[in-house]
C-alpha cells in the first residue's frame, strides 16, 4: 500500500503525542502548590472529609505510584471523579461534549463554507474591490476577541432577530403539556445559533485568509502559467488546477489553526452561558474542581491530536507525492 | 493562532536579507506604515498616558453612566472614565504583549538556532520536541495553566510565553540551517571562527527581520492570548488590561444596561492593535519570501497600444529595411 | 513571395513599475518563419526573449503592455490582444516552458493535462482522448502506459518529453519552446534536441527555440537572431552567426561559449546590459563592446542587411559611417 511508512509514522507519532499530552496533564496538575483537595469549596467540606478524600484519592501516595495508577485508570477510561458532584468526571462531561459538538459543527460548517467561497474569489479576483473585500473582512474577524464579539452580538443583533442568548433550551418549553419532539429540536437550535455564529464568524476570518493565500500561492505556479497556455479560462484554472492543489495548504494550515477553535469556543460558552465543555471547564475553575478541569483538557488535548491525525492522513490522501 | 498568510508547511528558509532590508520592506508596504504608525501610537499612549490620567479606577460618577462631555465614553460599572480605563489598559495589555512575544522569541529563539546550527541528533531531538507541543491545543493549556498558577501578571506572561514558543522555533530552525550552510559562514567557519561567533556575527543579523516579523506577529496573539485568560476571571486582579475591560463590562451586566461604551471601546482596541500587527507582520514576511507580485491569473488583461510615430519611441531600428515613405524616417533618426 | 506562417512585427512589451515608470522590455523586435522552420532567439538572461514568446500567447501579467503585430497565416492575433489572441492559444501556437518539470500539475496524471487541451478545444474526448494521449507519449518515446502516472513519477528528461507531447495536443503549428533543456544533463539534452527536431521536420511545425545556450541553438536551428536589452542585434543563418558574424556582441557571445571540445578559452563580456526603464541612447551595446567609434554613443544603429537573409544593427555595417570606423 502506498505510504503505509507514512500512516504507520503519523500514527505512531499520534500516539506518543497522545502519551506527552497525558504526562503533561499529569504534571501540571500535581504541579500545584498545595494539592487539589486542600483549595476544595464545598460545603462539606471540613478538614476531616478533606483528609478522607486525600486519602481515597490517593493524593497522600508518592508522585510516582500516584502517576501510574493514573494511567491505569486511564487505560479503563475511568477520568476520575467530581470534586463536586458525586459522579464521575466522564460522566459530568460526556453531555456537555455533546453539546459542543453540536454547537462547534454548526459553526464551523458555517466558517468553511463562507471561508473557501470567499478566499477563492478574492484569489480569482485578484486586485479588484472583491479580493478587498474578501481580504479585509478576514483580516477584521480574525483581530476580533471572540468573547468581545459574543458580546457585540448580543447587545445589537439578538434582540434585532429574536434569538435566545443563554443556555440550550427555553425553561418553559414542556411545563404545560408535553412539547413535540420538532419544537424541542427547534428550540435547541435555535439557541445554537448565535454562539455557533460567533465561533464561526472569527474562524470564517481565519479560513478566509488560509484559502486566500493558499490560492494565491497555487495560482503563481508554472502549471497555472501551463494552464492558461493551454486555452483555460481565469474561472477554469482557478477551478481545476487551483483549488484542487491549495487543498494541500489549507489542510495544514486548518491544522494548525484547531488549537485555536478548540479555545475560542470556551469563551463564547461563558458569554452565551451555552452548556457546553467550555462552560464546565469555567465553572470547574472557579469552583476549583480539579479532576473535572484534568477530564476536559485531556479530552480537548485528545480531540485535538485525533484532528491533526485526520489532517495528516488527509494530506496524504490528497498528495500523491508521498510515497514513503 | 497562526500566521495565514504564509501557505508553506515547513517555513521556507527565506532569501538572503541585506542590511536595511526591514526599513525598506516596511516602508515599500502603506499597509505596514500604517501598522507600525498604530502600533508606535498606542505604546505611546501606553507608556504617557497613564501618567496624565492618573489613577483610572477611581469612581467618578455614577455607574454606567452615558457618555458626556467630560466624559467622552461614559463609565463603567464601577463609576470609572472609560477613556483613563483604556489608557491604562493600554499600557497593560501591550506589556503583556511584548513580554509575552519576548519570553517566546527567547524560548523558541535558542531552541530554533540551537536546533539549525548543530543539526544532527540535537536537531532531531529538538525537533520532536517542537512536534509534540505544537499539536496540544494552546488555548486550554494555557486556561488550565492559568487556572492552576495564575493570577499574577508575570506568570501570565510566563505562561503565554511558553506556550508559543513552538512557531519561532521552527522559523529561526529553517532559517539559520540554511545560512549555515551558505558560502560566506563557511568561510568564516574555515578561517577559524568559532561557534559562537558565527552565530553572533554571521547567523543572528541575518535572522533578524524573521524575528522581528514573528514578533510582531507573536504580540499580536498574546495580546489577543491574554483577553481568554482575563476574561476567564484569571487574570491579575490588580491589572487593567483591555481583555479585564471586556471582562468587567460582562460580569458588571453592561448588556443589560445597555452601556456599550463600557465593551465596544475595548474590543475595538485590541482588534486595532491586533489587525495592525497582522499588517506589519505580513507585510515584512511578504518582503522576505515574496510571492509573484502578479500571478498567472488576473481578472485583467495586458493592454494593446498603438506605436507612437514620433515621440519617445522612434520606429523600431530592427524592422527590416521596408518599402516606402516609412522607411525614409527609420533608422536615421539620431537621438540627441 | 509567400506569406511566412508567422511573422512577428515591431514587438514591443513594456511593464508598469511601481512608482509609476515603465520597463520597455522589449524593444521593437521582428521575425518570421514559414511551416517546418527553427528559429533560435538567444541571448543573455534578462534580454527580453522569454517576453517575447510570451507576447506571442499573450500570456503576459495585467501590468504589461503591448504595441506591435502578430501574423498568424495573414491574420494579425494581436489585433485587439486578450480577445483575438485567445482563440489561437494551444490550437496554433503552443509552448514549452522554461523548467518544465513545474509545468504539469503534481495532483494530476499526466495523462489528464494531456487530454484537457484535446477536451477543451473540442478535438476528441473521453476514452478517445485518452488513446490520442497515449499515441502522442509514444511519438515524444514515452510508454502510453504511462499516461496514468503522476507528473512526479517521472524523471526530468521524460517529464519535458511528456510536456512535448501535450503540446501537441491540438496539432498546433507553431511550438515555442522556453529553455527546454536547462537543467537536464548533456545526454538527455540531446535526446530532447533530436526530438524537436524530428518533430519539425515529421509535422511541419515551425519552432521558435530561446534559449541562452548557443550549442543547444547549433544543433537544432538553421536560422537564429542574438536579442540584447530588448532589441535584435543580429539575425541570420546560424553558419554566419557563427562563422561571420557581424555584430561585435555575436562575436563575443559565441567566443564566450566553451566549445564542445574543449578548444578556445572562455571569454566573458565585462559590464552589464542597460537599464531597461529608461531611454538608451545611441547603441545599447556600446557601452560594453570593444569596436566602438563615433557614432554608436549618439546614434542608434540602423537594422542593415549584410547578406541574403542577414540582418545586423551595427554601425560597423553601415557604409556611409564605415569610413570614420
Amino acid at each position: 500500500m502506498r505510504g503505509a511508512n507514512y500512516v504507520l509514522k503519523r500514527l505512531s507519532f499520534a500516539v506518543v503525542t497522545i502519551f506527552v499530552a497525558i504526562t503533561l496533564n499529569f504534571v501540571l496538575f500535581r504541579a500545584v502548590p498545595g494539592d487539589a483537595v486542600q483549595s476544595l469549596r464545598c460545603r462539606q467540606c471540613t478538614i476531616q472529609f478533606k483528609a478522607a478524600l486525600r486519602k481515597e484519592l490517593g493524593l497522600d501516595q508518592s508522585k510516582w505510584t500516584q502517576y501510574t495508577v493514573y494511567l491505569k485508570n486511564l487505560a479503563h477510561g475511568d477520568l476520575g471523579q467530581s470534586l463536586r458532584f458525586q459522579d464521575s468526571v466522564w460522566s459530568e462531561l460526556l453531555p456537555s461534549i455533546k453539546n459542543t459538538m453540536a454547537m462547534l459543527a454548526l459553526g464551523t460548517v458555517f466558517s468553511i463554507v463562507f471561508g473557501v467561497i470567499v478566499g477563492v474569489i478574492s484569489a480569482w479576483r485578484r486586485g479588484t474591490i472583491a479580493d478587498k473585500v474578501g481580504l479585509w473582512s478576514g483580516l477584521v474577524f480574525y483581530s476580533l476577541p471572540p468573547q468581545w464579539l459574543g458580546l457585540m452580538i448580543v447587545l445589537y443583533v439578538a434582540g434585532a432577530i429574536g434569538l435566545p442568548t443563554s443556555g440550550i433550551k427555553d425553561p418553559t418549553l414542556g411545563i404545560l403539556g408535553d412539547a413535540s419532539t420538532w419544537t424541542l429540536f427547534v428550540d435547541r437550535v435555535r439557541h445554537m445559533i448565535l454562539p455557533a455564529a460567533t465561533v464561526g464568524l472569527v474562524l470564517y476570518g481565519e479560513y478566509a485568509l488560509i484559502v486566500r493565500s493558499a490560492m494565491l500561492e497555487t495560482l503563481g505556479e508554472d502549471y497555472a502559467l501551463t494552464a492558461r497556455a493551454k486555452g483555460l479560462s481565469n474561472w477554469a484554472t482557478v477551478w481545476r488546477h487551483g483549488l484542487r492543489n491549495a487543498l494541500l495548504p489549507i489542510v495544514t494550515l486548518v491544522a494548525l489553526s484547531l488549537g485555536f477553535i478548540i479555545g475560542g469556543f470556551i469563551t463564547v460558552e461563558y458569554v452565551f452561558s451555552y452548556p457546553g465543555i467550555g462552560l464546565q471547564i469555567v465553572e470547574a475553575i472557579d469552583q476549583r474542581d480539579f479532576p473535572i478541569l484534568q477530564g476536559a483538557f485531556l479530552l480537548l488535548a485528545l480531540s485535538v491530536i485525533l484532528l491533526n491525525l485526520l489532517a495528516d492522513l488527509l494530506y496524504f490522501k490528497l498528495d500523491p507525492r508521498i510515497t514513503e | 493562532m497562526s500566521s495565514a498568510f504564509t501557505a508553506a508547511e515547513a517555513p521556507e528558509a527565506t532569501a538572503e536579507s541585506r542590511p536595511g532590508f526591514l526599513r525598506t520592506a516596511i516602508l515599500g508596504e502603506p499597509q505596514a506604515i500604517v501598522g507600525i504608525v498604530v502600533i508606535i501610537a498606542f505604546i505611546l499612549i501606553g507608556v504617557i498616558g497613564p501618567f496624565v490620567t492618573g489613577d483610572a479606577k477611581t469612581k467618578v460618577g455614577t455607574v454606567f453612566q452615558h457618555p458626556s462631555g467630560s466624559h467622552p465614553l461614559g463609565l463603567d460599572g464601577g463609576g470609572a472614565d472609560m477613556v483613563r480605563l483604556l489608557v491604562n489598559g493600554a499600557r497593560v495589555s501591550l506589556l503583556v504583549g511584548f513580554a509575552a512575544a519576548f519570553v517566546s522569541i527567547l524560548i523558541g529563539g535558542v531552541v530554533g538556532v540551537l536546533a539549525g546550527f548543530f543539526g544532527g541528533k540535537t536537531d532531531i531531538a529538538l525537533m520532536r520536541l517542537t512536534d509534540y507541543f505544537l499539536v496540544i491545543p494552546d488555548v486550554p493549556l494555557m486556561i488550565v495553566a492559568a487556572a492552576l498558577f495564575g493570577r499574577s501578571l508575570r506568570n501570565i506572561i510566563l505562561i503565554i510565553g511558553i506556550i508559543y514558543w513552538t512557531t519561532t522555533a521552527r522559523l529561526l530552525r529553517a532559517q539559520v540551517k540554511s545560512i549555515r550552510e551558505r558560502i560566506y559562514v563557511r568561510r568564516a567557519r574555515a578561517m577559524g571562527a568559532g561557534n559562537s561567533r558565527l552565530v553572533f556575527r554571521h547567523i543572528l543579523p541575518q535572522v533578524a527581520p524573521l524575528v522581528v516579523a514573528n514578533t510582531v506577529l507573536l504580540v499580536a496573539t498574546a495580546i489577543f492570548a491574554e483577553t481568554f485568560i482575563t476574561f476567564l476571571g484569571l487574570g491579575d486582579p490588580s491589572a487593567i488590561s483591555w481583555g479585564r475591560l471586556i471582562e468587567n463590562a460582562f460580569t458588571d451586566d453592561a448588556i443589560l444596561n445597555n452601556a456599550w461604551w463600557a465593551i465596544v471601546p475595548p474590543g475595538v482596541c485590541v482588534a486595532i492593535v491586533v489587525l495592525a500587527a497582522t499588517m506589519t507582520g505580513a507585510a515584512i514576511e511578504e518582503a522576505l519570501n515574496p510571492r509573484l507580485a502578479v500571478g498567472h491569473l488576473s481578472v485583467r488583461r495586458f493592454r494593446m497600444r498603438v506605436l507612437p510615430s514620433v515621440g519617445r519611441v522612434e520606429p523600431s531600428a530592427t524592422l527590416p529595411p521596408p518599402t516606402g515613405a516609412a522607411g525614409a524616417t527609420s533608422g536615421k533618426g539620431a537621438k540627441r | 513571395m509567400n506569406e511566412p506562417l508567422i511573422r512577428v512585427e515591431n514587438l514591443h512589451v513594456w511593464f508598469d513599475l511601481k512608482g509609476g515608470t515603465e520597463l520597455h522590455a522589449v524593444r521593437g523586435v521582428s521575425f518570421a518563419l514559414e511551416r517546418g522552420e527553427r528559429f533560435g532567439l538567444v541571448g543573455e538572461s534578462g534580454c527580453g526573449k522569454t517576453t517575447t514568446i510570451l507576447a506571442l500567447m499573450g500570456l503576459l501579467p495585467p501590468n504589461a503592455s503591448v504595441a506591435g503585430a502578430v501574423y498568424l497565416d495573414g491574420e494579425n492575433i494581436l489585433e485587439r490582444g486578450e480577445e483575438t489572441v485567445s482563440p489561437h492559444r494551444w490550437k496554433d501556437i503552443a509552448m514549452i516552458f522554461q523548467g518544465a518539470m513545474n509545468a504539469f500539475n503534481p495532483v494530476k496524471t499526466v495523462g489528464k493535462q494531456i487530454v484537457e487541451p484535446m477536451e477543451l478545444h473540442e478535438i476528441a474526448e473521453g476514452k478517445d482522448a485518452w488513446k490520442r494521449a497515449g499515441e502522442l507519449l509514444e511519438t515524444v518515446g514515452i510508454a502510453a502506459s504511462r499516461a496514468r502516472r503522476y507528473p512526479h513519477e517521472f524523471s526530468g528528461g521524460m517529464r519535458q518529453r511528456a510536456a512535448i507531447a501535450m503540446s501537441l495536443a491540438c496539432h498546433p503549428k507553431v511550438l515555442l519552446a522556453d529553455e527546454p533543456t536547462t537543467a537536464l544533463d548533456v545526454m538527455v539534452q540531446a535526446q530532447i534536441l533530436e526530438l524537436l527536431v524530428g518533430l519539425s521536420n515529421d509535422f511541419g511545425l515551425a519552432l521558435v527555440l530561446v534559449t541562452h545556450d548557443l550549442p543547444v541553438v547549433a544543433q537544432v536551428c538553421e536560422q537564429a537572431a542574438v536579442m540584447y536589452a530588448g532589441e535584435i542585434m543580429e539575425s541570420g543563418p546560424l553558419e554566419g552567426l557563427y562563422h561571420d558574424p557581424r555584430h561585435p556582441y555575436t562575436r563575443l557571445l559565441f567566443a564566450a561559449t566553451p566549445d564542445l571540445y574543449g578548444e578556445g578559452e572562455v571569454v566573458s563580456i565585462p559590464g552589464a546590459p542597460p537599464r531597461l526603464d529608461r531611454e538608451i541612447q545611441g547603441c545599447p551595446f556600446a557601452p560594453r563592446c570593444d569596436r566602438t567609434f563615433a557614432p554608436c554613443h549618439d546614434v542608434k544603429p540602423r537594422y542593415l542587411a549584410v547578406g541574403p537573409d542577414r540582418h545586423a544593427a551595427c554601425h560597423l555595417n553601415d557604409p556611409a559611417l564605415a569610413k570614420a570606423s
